[in-house]
């Protein structure tokens, strides 16, 4: 993880730093992710469902010859889930979960672009009022007049009390 | 005691003191001065034995090791280099580039003698 | 310049065998305080950690391993003997040294051990060595016995310099084995093969010896004894030291070397008799592979696996019979490869067991217990993988035994037993498993005071109804513990339930045999093969699963009619017997139609037969098991995933899991309405 988005706490949001970044669509709201972390953007493929699997992560997919888990972030995000279009893309990334390096499908309804993210115009989600739980965002970054969500994909994932691991199967 | 012998040091001083340790009991010794000389004369002559030191500019004593290991010409040579007592990691290297034995410095001229006697075998 | 990866990691790793060794060889002593070979053995793992622990830098290491090394010198010629409380201290000096190697050492811990070995040395000394014959042998000459690396004489090495450097020491009678030569067409001329003995006639001390072979002695194999020595097997009749200077006892023919340097000649055969038990200063005949890249193959192997079974199908539907009859060859082939990778994978239990031996030797000092260790069945082989996985289970089954297990030595005395306890360890193959028990004779398992403890803790229902073997599982849940008292041994019983945990994430099963008084027994089951497995692909509405072919008894058709009649009721009627069923449909959750004509799978949970009832059966398949990743590996039902010819993904059914999830989502159905 690029040393300067590490040093995104509230206390020095002031601190500049570009990183390059994925940019994608949920619901009409962008999001972004490192670009390190991302190692494939494909077409939708066959998804198998995992019957008995939590919701977010209801299916899996064959991710050249391995078994990887497809999540879905608009549920993670309490948005409505919506039918796939020709513009939807799975993100392949790559995070710790557990402390073990894990490879994870993100279902999108757009990819845009590779962009260089200014970090320096992030602010921390606010504590209330905001749609999605803040504990799962990273920052807020305004950019071209909106604000995109950092999300923290660590976070969302660990096995911490409180995470999507702890809901219950569907 | 029989033989002819290479040193390859960028140091002069320590080439002749070699060489005059070396021919006094018998043997022929000639120099060069880095690792790149000393590739360049191994592969023209016929040495029995390749004295080196391992710091050198141009080319330093374990790539000279190694680029000497590929030459058929050169198997078989015993290659000796010279190492600081320190230097263990060193050894492992230059062994595993194709050394044949070591002498510490700073050395004695008839440690040195010994060393080159037992690995000639004459 | 090492061309096999960070000269660290090489070294850490061959530290690690040369501390087991260590380990090993000292708990030999422990029995056979004077048999030589192991002590030179010991010395030289010691010697060797040593010199390389410099030259790679860990210098804490080597200055520590210098004083053990030290002591273990003065145990080789003889002055001091191998007490046990010698040998328990250097066992402690070893883990320091693994901790100064990985660490975690702590420095005051290591003074602290350096003092006691010294103090045991000075007790040692006092003690008169077990052999006073071998002290100080070797004054009368030494037996050499020595091979070179391959490439040595690529490297300058010149055997004759060597032998005419020994002969300096004194008149010598050289022999050489061309045992190792190969055949003509296979023999590089560069490469060296011969094995030398040469017996010196001299008064030198071993290390004149050994400095003939000072540039080579770490890559090279070398064996040292005195001259005068006899076999191992007659050591106890050696003559005093003071005997006139030895021959030895078995001469093999010799060749008298001429004085001047000329070859030995290469004609001159003789098979160099071995009479003083012969131990590598490095391994040879095994190459050391990364477990990185065994695991790359393997899953090379499992694509490959996949790729042939989908151009055996494209093949058996095509009409080119030249293409049928390659397909078969590839099949063929690949079905070798995969077994030839099994069998690579596989290393013996033995590896396991040798670490409980210095468990054992640790506890029963801690408890008091004396106990007696068994172990049978330790060339029994078993996928790395699972010797990896179970070696901490096992050490927590071997502590309770001794712990809970165990009774004092006044208490087996009492009851009529011999004082010390018995753990024996054992390993079979049966069948497609591999059987792996830990069994003692001490008071056994009381089911009725599990019940009682597991009804005090809420594990079961008061009234509820338990078989005695299902009770005894309930020591596998967690949180369970028996103990009166915790011990810093075992702890509170937390460890059962990861044993069972880890046991079942193998696909193992355990199992529990006791009576009281006379001891338990517990088996672990782990089937052969972990990665490729056999399966029965078949369709549940619009995905596709894989039924282990191990646990598919048969497969029968479900007419319309009797998929009606089992409507509400739970079995099904096969020849005569009730079988139980479940549909997967409603496992699964599908919302699906069913197919008109079903399936019914039955499979065997080892304890009971169900049915499955499943939309088609597609066929047999091998599949390379995927292991699930976090997200979804709690999901028991399925064990993993395998990828489909087709690039599809189906899900692997756990059957013992499926069944009682199955049977578990009816309960509740029923009792909802």
């Amino acid at each position: 993880m690029p040393a300067q988005l590490q040093a995104l706490e509230p206390q020095n949001s002031g601190s500049a730093g570009a990183v390059e970044v994925l940019t994608f669509e949920l619901q009409g709201e962008i999001f972004v992710l490192e670009a390190t972390m991302v190692r494939e953007i494909m077409d939708l493929v066959a998804m198998t469902p995992v019957p008995g699997a939590r919701r977010f992560a209801a299916a899996v997919i064959n991710f050249r010859g391995r078994v990887i888990p497809l999540a879905d972030l608009r549920i993670i995000f309490g948005m409505e889930s919506r039918p796939a279009t020709i513009e939807s893309r799975i993100v392949v990334i790559e995070i710790s979960i557990d402390s073990t390096p894990t490879l994870v499908g993100l279902l999108t309804d757009r990819v845009n672009e590779v962009t260089t993210l200014d970090l320096a115009n992030s602010t921390p989600p606010p504590m209330v009022g905001m749609r999605y739980r803040p504990d799962f965002v990273r920052a807020l970054v305004h950019r071209e007049g909106q604000f995109v969500i950092l999300p923290d994909l660590e976070k969302i994932f660990s096995a911490t009390p409180g995470s999507v691991r702890s809901m219950q199967p569907a | 005691m029989s033989g002819k012998i290479l040193i390859v040091d960028d140091s002069s001083s320590l080439r002749i003191a070699v060489k005059i340790a070396l021919t006094a009991v018998g043997y022929e010794a000639e120099e060069a001065c880095d690792g790149s000389e000393g590739l360049q004369k191994a592969s023209n002559a016929n040495y029995d034995l390749i004295l080196t030191d391992l710091n050198m500019p141009v080319m330093n004593g374990l790539e000279m090791i190694e680029q000497m290991r590929t030459l058929p010409k050169l198997a078989g040579v015993p290659i000796i280099f010279l190492t600081t007592e320190s230097d263990a990691g060193m050894k492992q290297r230059a062994k595993a580039a194709g050394a044949t034995g070591w002498i510490t410095k700073p050395f004695q001229p008839d440690a040195l003698v010994k060393v080159v006697k037992k690995v000639l075998g004459k | 310049m090492n061309p096999s990866g960070d000269p660290i990691q090489v070294f850490r790793a061959e530290a690690r065998d040369l501390l087991e060794r260590a380990e090993a060889g000292l708990l030999d002593l422990l029995q056979r305080p004077a048999e030589r070979p192991i002590i030179d053995d010991v010395f030289r793992s010691l010697h060797t950690l040593k010199g390389s622990g410099a030259m790679f830098g860990f210098d804490a290491l080597a200055a520590f391993t210098h004083h053990c090394e030290t002591a273990f010198d003065r145990v080789r010629k003889g002055e001091v003997a191998a007490t046990g409380d010698l040998v328990s201290v250097v066992l402690e000096a070893k883990d320091h040294m693994r901790g100064l190697i990985e660490g975690g050492a702590d420095e005051a811990h290591g003074k602290a051990l350096i003092a006691r070995l010294e103090r045991e040395v000075e007790k040692a000394a006092g003690t008169s060595p077990a052999q006073p014959a071998q002290a100080e042998s070797g004054t009368h000459g030494w037996r050499v016995s020595f091979k070179l690396p391959h490439d040595a004489l690529l490297n300058g090495c010149n055997p004759l310099a060597l032998l005419a450097e020994m002969r300096e020491l004194g008149p010598c009678r050289v022999a050489v084995s061309t045992a190792e030569v190969p055949v003509l067409d296979a023999l590089a001329p560069q490469e060296c093969h011969l094995t030398w003995t040469v017996e010196i006639d001299a008064e030198c001390p071993r290390s004149a010896v050994e400095d003939v072979f000072v540039f080579i002695i770490d890559d090279m194999t070398l064996d040292i004894a005195p001259l005068g020595d006899v076999p191992a097997s007659e050591a106890l009749e050696v003559a005093p030291v003071d005997a006139a200077p030895g021959t030895p006892a078995s001469p093999p023919p010799v060749a008298t070397t001429q004085p001047a340097a000329e070859p030995v000649a290469p004609a001159t055969v003789v098979a160099a008799a071995q009479t003083s038990e012969k131990r590598n200063t490095k391994s040879d005949e095994s190459v050391r592979v990364p477990a990185e890249r065994l695991d790359e193959l393997m899953d090379r192997v499992g694509e490959l696996v996949i790729a042939q079974s989908r151009l055996s199908q494209i093949a058996a539907a095509s009409p080119n019979l030249d293409l049928r009859a390659v397909s078969e060859d590839i099949e063929r082939l690949s079905n070798e490869l995969r077994n030839t990778m099994m069998v690579l994978r596989m290393v013996p239990v033995g590896a396991l067991f040798s670490r409980f031996r210095r468990l054992v030797h640790d506890l029963s000092r801690e408890t008091g217990k004396s106990i007696e260790l068994i172990t049978d069945g330790e060339s029994t082989e078993v996928d790395k993988t699972v010797v990896e996985r179970l070696a901490d289970p096992l050490v927590h089954l071997v502590r309770n035994a001794v712990d809970h297990g165990l009774e004092t030595p006044d208490q087996r005395l009492a009851a009529g037993k011999t004082e010390a306890g018995r753990v024996c360890l054992s390993a079979r193959q049966a069948g497609g498993e591999v059987v792996i028990s830990i069994s003692d004779d001490g008071r056994g398992i009381d089911h009725k005071r599990v019940r009682e403890k597991a009804e005090a803790q809420g594990l079961v229902v008061p009234g509820a109804a338990l078989s005695e073997a299902d009770t005894l599982q309930l020591i596998f849940q967690p949180g369970f513990s028996t103990a009166a008292t915790v011990t810093s041994l075992s702890g509170r019983g937390v460890g059962m339930d990861v044993v069972k945990r880890t046991v079942e994430a193998l696909r193992g099963s355990i199992d529990v045999q006791t009576r009281v008084g006379s001891g338990s027994d517990i088996s672990l089951r782990i089937p052969l093969t972990l990665a490729i497995i056999d399966g029965l692909l078949v369709r549940v509405g619009t995905g596709r699963y894989v039924i282990p072919l191990s646990a598919v008894e048969e497969c029968l058709e479900l007419s319309p009619e009797e998929d009606l009649r089992a409507r509400g009721r739970s079995f099904l009627s096969v020849r005569d017997a009730l079988v139980p069923f479940l549909r997967l449909r409603d496992v699964f959750g599908t919302g699906t139609q069913p197919e008109r004509f079903q399936k019914v799978v039955i499979v065997s949970t080892g304890a009971e037969r169900v049915g499955l009832v499943v939309d088609q059966i597609i066929g047999d398949h091998q599949t390379v098991i995927k292991s699930m990743s976090k997200l979804h590996e709690d999901i028991a039902m399925f064990s993993g995933a395998t990828i489909l010819g087709d690039g599809a993904v189906a899900l692997i059914l756990d059957v013992p899991q499926l069944v009682a999830a199955g049977q578990e989502q009816e309960a509740q159905l029923r009792a909802a309405g």
